[in-house]
């Protein structure tokens, strides 16, 4: 089956900057990817690539078999973009705002999908008030409620959970994985690493306009073998960072607790050592690495 | 065209202008400021020369005219403008809506305004000055469609410029038409001009508009052969503008500049 989202050796260049370099990806119908990597990685770009507001400098964007060059309004008219980043018009009110991106994506039964969304996102009570007038959470979800008016097929999200409260933010997360359950596709920027992870099928990592990583969340976890071993210290905290410095293991010491990384086939060797050393301790927990390790990682190695 | 969303653009516009009490403002203001200040001069210059016939009125026709065209070539700039100021292009471009669309829904939204302001300043003209427009007759129509499209086309212009150095040229969306002022005769005839700014008016459709304004108002017929001119290169400048402005919009994509601006 063809992807929906097909892109071949993508680069962008802004004079003697590459901001993109020559990134291939392809996304299937329905799957939720995940963009993730550093500021400045090349991931907006990529995003307004994608939504032909920037020009690629070579490359090839395929958006549904379709090209921008032959069918942009076609392609447009069939995606759709929320970033927290973005404003609306500040002088119209939300539900103009909403009627206007309803108009421009030819959406046929407008007043429906602005009351729909206008629900799901719960913004219905702000519809009469002028955009200006919205706290940045409240204007992030008008951003999302747009986004999905036209139904699109390929959802582009940057950030979109940035600035919610937390109960919004899981609301907006359980949105984004129906719509993957009505047969939307979505390409989510985010520093939320719980987000990524809970949300998408599959990770893109970016950083310094290269795609260093594509895998599934779990996966890229599992590339980063430190686990962090901690311990609520009864006795024998000197002999315990002595010990843990002596093999090697980072360590990092705050009142009773001190907290030792280790490779995770060390845990064995750790334990037994502090066994030998007689070390008492109240709690031990084990913290596997997460896709935000992952990230620091990657992080520390690109600035290297 | 789809005039679904020709519509779109011009029905948000026109809330935005209705909410925004600055602009709606400024829709009556400047064009009172002009009349009061030229038609008090025109007055004076009526008592100080009184064997000078009709020259108030041609002095208020003249501040009409000018009007069209200052305004034109500032309103379609402004609306664009804000866009940046409001970091709403990457909204209004990510959408099917095209280029021209775009234009033509703000072109709208810009007669709109300039119908209102200037039937305003023919009724102000009217009851402060005893002004009869029907004294330029019907080459009132030609004269300000050939006003607007210069307009128009020195605001593509600006709005290229915008596009290409950004905000910091703002400057010359109020100045744009004020520079074109002088060579433009829209107080004095070519005649007035030194040589070598004769042959600057001669290529700008408005000195020809403001010559035959003159003319009209003394009781001459037109002059047709001015006014074939001034279409003539008001078509060109404005294609010519049209052409600048896709490549501009083209060039800010490249560059990245439409979502820096935004």
């Amino acid at each position: 089956m063809e992807p929906i989202l097909a892109v071949k050796h993508l680069t962008k260049r802004f004079g003697d900057f590459i901001a993109v370099n020559d990134i291939s990806f392809s996304i299937k119908e329905g799957e939720i990817v995940g963009l993730l990597g550093p500021n400045g990685a090349g991931k907006s770009t990529t995003i307004f690539m994608l939504l032909d507001l920037t020009t690629p400098t070579s490359g090839d964007i395929r958006v549904l078999g379709m090209n921008y060059a032959d069918d942009r309004e076609k392609i447009l008219s069939r995606i759709n973009y929320s970033s927290t980043y973005i404003e609306l018009s500040p002088r119209l009110t939300v539900y103009e705002n909403l009627l206007f991106m309803t108009r421009m994506y030819g959406v046929v039964n407008a007043r429906e999908q602005i009351e729909k969304y206008g629900k799901v996102f719960n913004i219905a009570d702000l519809f009469g008030s002028q955009q200006y007038r919205l706290s940045a959470g409240q204007k992030t979800r008008v951003a999302l409620a747009k986004a999905f008016l036209n139904e699109p097929t390929i959802l582009l999200l940057d950030e979109p959970t940035a600035s919610l409260d937390p109960d919004i933010a899981d609301l907006v997360r359980k949105e984004i994985l129906a719509s993957q359950a009505r047969g939307m596709t979505v390409l989510l920027a985010s520093h939320n690493m719980a987000e990524v992870e809970e949300v998408c099928d599959r990770v893109l990592f970016i950083d310094h306009g290269k795609i260093v990583a594509e895998d599934t969340p779990e996966e890229l976890a599992k590339a980063v073998r430190l686990v962090r071993v901690n311990l609520m210290m009864k006795d024998g905290q000197k002999r315990t960072v002595a010990f843990a410095k002596k093999a090697g293991f980072g360590t990092t010491v705050e009142h009773r607790s001190v907290t030792i990384e280790v490779d995770e086939h060390d845990i064995a060797y750790l334990l037994n050592g502090l066994a030998e050393k007689q070390v008492e301790y109240s709690q031990i927990s084990i913290d596997k690495p997460t896709l935000e390790d992952y990230f620091i990682k990657v992080s520390k190695e690109g600035r290297r | 065209m789809n005039w679904g969303r020709v519509l779109g653009v011009i029905e948000k516009y026109m809330h935005e202008s209705r909410r925004d009490i600055f602009r709606v403002f400024d829709v009556i203001w400047w064009p009172v400021f002009q009349l009061f200040v030229w038609g008090l001069f025109s007055a004076y210059l009526q008592q100080v020369s009184p064997n000078t016939p009709n020259i108030a009125s041609v002095l208020l026709g003249a501040i009409m005219l000018w009007s069209f065209f200052d305004r034109a070539s500032r309103d379609v700039s402004i609306i664009v403008v804000v866009e940046m100021w409001n970091r709403n292009l990457i909204n209004i471009f990510a959408t099917p809506l095209k280029l021209s669309e775009y234009l033509m829904g703000i072109m709208v939204v810009a007669i709109t305004k300039l119908m209102v302001s200037a039937l305003f300043l023919v009724f102000l003209a009217s009851v402060l000055y005893a002004f009869r427009i029907e004294s330029i007759g019907w080459y009132f129509i030609p004269a300000t469609v050939g006003l607007t499209m210069l307009g128009w086309s020195i605001s593509l212009i600006t709005q290229s410029c915008l596009l290409r150095f950004g905000q910091s040229v703002e400057v010359f969306i109020w100045a744009a038409a004020t520079l074109m002022q002088p060579f433009s005769c829209v107080f004095y005839p070519v005649s007035s001009l030194p040589p070598w700014g004769r042959m600057i008016a001669m290529t700008l459709p408005s000195t020809y508009l403001f010559e035959n304004m003159r003319g009209v108002m003394n009781g001459q017929p037109v002059d047709m052969t001015g006014l074939g001119i001034s279409f003539g290169l008001n078509v060109l400048y404005f294609l010519l503008a049209l052409w600048i402005f896709y490549q501009a919009f083209a060039g800010a994509k490249v560059r990245g500049a439409l979502v820096k601006q935004s």
